[in-house]
């Protein structure tokens, strides 16, 4: 039980050093073209997660299309049925602990939906409402 | 009672002949991950390596999605699947007939080739769009032992339809 307390710890630290290095790198990118830039905001990742784009393969998706409303539970791949696990670190602790991962995940969903790559802005934001949602 | 007894354990010997592993299961980590994150990671031994090296060569639009990798990923999926390809191992029923049945065509994905379509076309097109198997792709919708390597007819469970009987 000790261990378990003692891992789910680690990985909440983990979460949180690497999460909050990569928000940090995503401001210094953001203060390059915007001084007056204070910090990323949970509303307006919200928007990007729930608004519905046409993506790369012509249909109507947001985020949530694959990923679901409720973070804290896992969805299904909108085009594949696949199961995708919980997006949130709260209940998946494995989520935003390799920096690799995040911004590879962010670069192909970016595209998927958007049919383009997030801005830093964009990416901050919805971060930022990932792992608060 | 032993007669049953029996009866049960000739019955399993012969399911247990009906279902052997016709495809090597996959073995790569990386693979795994990184393939089966979107969809049922299919055994290399599913297509022919001229088939798999057309399709990593765009892995940013791969089937509409972007599925881009980094360079050292790449090459860790591209040695894979060449080397464990079709052709590679033939040693493996279903790999074997699926380079029989080429034809000298390069198949653009598993579903489109040759054997694949010719082994399905009994199926209705309703269960197979229909939304808990959504397309030929998702083969565990189906075939329950998939990933272990196991494509037998008496494996085959079709939602809203049960067993498959020729």
């Amino acid at each position: 039980m000790k261990a378990f307390f003692i891992a789910t710890l680690v990985a909440t630290l983990s979460f949180s050093a690497t999460v909050d290095d990569f928000l940090e790198s995503l401001k210094k990118e953001v203060l390059k073209t915007d001084l007056s830039f204070k910090s990323f905001d949970y509303k307006r990742g919200e928007e990007i997660f729930l608004s519905k784009h046409v993506g790369k393969k012509g249909e109507l998706i947001s985020c949530a299309s694959c990923h679901g409303t409720d973070l804290n539970k896992s969805n299904q791949n909108y085009f594949t049925a696949k199961e995708i696990d919980a997006l949130s670190p709260k209940v998946n602790p494995k989520r935003f602990t390799d920096k690799t991962e995040i911004e590879k995940w962010l670069k192909r969903n970016f595209n998927d939906v958007y049919n383009r790559e997030g801005t830093p802005l964009e990416k901050g934001d919805v971060i930022t409402y990932i792992i608060n949602k | 009672m032993k007669k049953i007894i029996l009866l049960g354990l000739t019955s399993s010997f012969l399911f247990a002949g009906g279902m052997s592993v016709s495809v090597k299961p996959v073995d790569n980590t990386i693979y795994e991950k990184e393939c089966g994150s979107c969809h049922f990671a299919y055994p290399a031994g599913l297509l022919p390596s001229n088939s798999w090296n057309k399709m990593i060569s765009n892995l940013s639009d791969h089937f509409g999605d972007d599925a881009s990798v980094d360079e050292k990923t790449f090459q860790t999926l591209s040695s894979y699947l060449n080397e464990n390809s079709a052709e590679k191992s033939m040693n493996y029923k279903r790999s074997r007939k699926i380079v029989e049945n080429l034809n000298g065509v390069i198949p653009d994905s598993i579903s489109k080739m040759p054997y694949m379509k010719k082994k399905h076309e009994d199926i209705k097109e309703n269960l197979i769009t229909q939304k808990e198997v959504k397309g030929m792709f998702n083969c565990t919708a189906c075939h329950q032992n998939a990933k272990k390597g196991i494509f037998s007819d008496d494996d085959v469970n079709i939602p809203n339809y049960g067993k498959w009987e020729k």
